[in-house]
């Protein structure tokens, strides 16, 4: 028979939360970042401002994220429950929040305490959570691509981390160390082996599953990790060994391997059975369709001397990349994600007495697609402050700042309803239970 | 035990969850506490099998060789 889960085990609804309530907050400060800074913040990806700005973004919401989502999924998704799953929570959730502001606030003062003190808690909070989720993953038979992803993602936030703890060491004490390759190596990791390959790990169950799509082809599910994680060890590995001929190509082959991601993801949504599409699914479109314009930038820059002497191209990139990308498909699995766990715990509070409330009473459609507008608006705007700065990064900024706050109304409009159920299957429960 | 005959099949291929556990509980309301319920899924629900276990229900897990999955479930005596 199969072992039955101990539901005591599974993580509080708190848990993730609070991961995903902080998330939209960071985006927003990003936005009033740029209202700050103005338009030399897209003068290059090195000024102090696009530093702050990246991480806010990078940091500040997709780690948030990605680590709450983890969190929730490794139980539901493999059945690897973490020990003690509150406080873990508990303590990277603090971790990482405050580090991410000092490292926020350290990139715009570029004062070394501050990068220190990022360096500990950033350093601690990750370390605490990859040691809690390989404790749970330990033993684990690799029977599945979504679990071989998960171990392989877990293991490029560990490498992600640790080059970006050093090159804060680097700045912030004005270490002679290389920079430029580290940052690359740092971001090259961040992008493939971390966000890259948990994206694709997720993608493989929860596309199927919530846009009744086929399954990803069965070439896809075997070898994308393995291929993907080979393609940057061996990036990594040249670059270090100063193999110049093979950087290049290796780096290209490395992101040809995220444009084959989102070209079959693509392909796989174009399939989806439902009779109308919902957010996330435009969300999803959203994303792949972002993250292979930013591939074609990539290879416009390597290959005409005039976009790859532009030096605002990185900075479209990772427009592109980080925000049209990686922030897109958050968000939009973010409206499948939340509404689940408040029906699932809902679901499991009430014992059957109360029925737990339709999911799309949790979080009804309309709210989603309003801000599903203003997010596309916030990309629009962000990738024409790009080429024209001046112009658009006031509005970009306020969009930024709307788009995130109407995310977290969201978000905490599905807590309330939790809050407000609970309530009601309480006082049944005490009305069936008289002592 | 697991050899109670099935009363019900729910086909949760194509369905979005928890669509697939609403009429899983439906079924189980529906048959007589000797018989069992047949879920067929494309994937192992683990989050189904936790709330089962609170709701008083054992269950039995195949792997199908084209990579499905069925699931019986009944009622615990």
């Amino acid at each position: 028979m199969q072992a039955l889960l101990s539901y005591d085990d599974a993580p509080p609804i708190s848990a993730p939360l609070r991961y995903y309530l902080t998330a939209p907050l960071f985006a927003m400060l990003a936005g009033v970042l740029m209202l700050y800074a103005g338009p030399e913040l897209f003068e290059s990806r090195w000024t102090p401002a696009a530093l702050a700005f990246t991480h806010l973004l990078a940091v500040g919401f997709m780690l948030q994220a990605m680590l709450g989502s983890l969190q929730q999924l490794l139980p539901v998704v493999v059945g690897a429950n973490l020990a003690r799953p509150l406080q873990v929570a508990a303590w990277v959730h603090v971790a990482v929040t405050i580090g991410a502001l000092f490292l926020a606030a350290a990139f715009l003062l570029e004062a070394p305490l501050l990068f220190g003190a990022a360096v500990v808690l950033l350093g601690a909070g990750v370390t605490l959570f990859v040691a809690a989720a390989a404790r749970a993953l330990r033993g684990m038979a690799a029977s599945n691509p979504t679990l071989v992803g998960l171990k392989a993602g877990i293991f490029g936030l560990s490498v992600t981390v640790v080059l970006g703890l050093a090159l804060a060491v680097a700045i912030g004490w004005s270490l002679d160390w290389p920079l430029a390759q580290l940052t690359d190596l740092h971001l090259g990791w961040g992008f493939m082996a971390w966000n890259g390959i948990v994206l694709a790990a997720v993608a493989l169950v929860v596309v199927p599953m919530f846009q009744i799509t086929p399954e990803y082809p069965a070439w896809f599910g075997r070898r994308f990790v393995s291929v993907a994680l080979g393609g940057v060890l061996l990036w990594t590995l040249a670059d270090l060994a100063g193999w110049s001929w093979a950087v290049l190509p290796l780096a290209g082959a490395t992101l040809a391997c995220g444009a084959v991601f989102c070209g079959v993801t693509f392909n796989v949504l174009q399939r989806s059975k439902r009779a109308k599409h919902d957010a996330t699914h435009h969300f999803w479109n959203l994303s792949m369709s972002s993250g292979l314009l930013a591939c074609a930038v990539w290879l416009t820059a390597q290959v005409l001397p005039a976009v790859g002497g532009w030096p605002r191209w990185p900075l479209l990139f990772g427009a592109l990349l980080l925000f049209g990308g990686f922030v897109s498909v958050t968000i939009g699995m973010l409206y499948k994600i939340v509404p689940f766990l408040v029906w699932l715990h809902l679901q499991s509070r009430s014992a059957r007495r109360v029925a737990a409330p339709n999911m799309k009473k949790v979080l009804p459609q309309v709210r989603i697609d309003r801000q599903l507008r203003s997010h596309l608006a916030s990309c629009a705007l962000l990738l024409l402050s790009v080429f024209w700065p001046v112009c658009f990064v006031y509005p970009a900024g306020v969009a930024l700042i709307v788009s995130n706050g109407w995310l977290l109304r969201n978000l905490l409009h599905a807590t309330a309803v939790y809050r407000n159920h609970l309530i009601t299957i309480e006082s049944a429960q005490a009305k069936s239970n008289p002592e | 035990m697991s050899h109670r005959p099935v009363g019900k099949v729910v086909d949760g291929h194509g369905l979005v969850p928890p669509e697939p556990f609403e009429l899983t509980m439906a079924a189980l309301d529906a048959i007589d506490p000797s018989e069992s319920v047949l879920l067929l899924l494309p994937r192992e629900p683990h989050p189904l099998f936790q709330l089962l276990e609170r709701q008083g229900f054992l269950h039995r897990t195949q792997r199908t060789p084209e990579g499905n999955y069925e699931i019986r479930i009944w009622r615990a005596d």
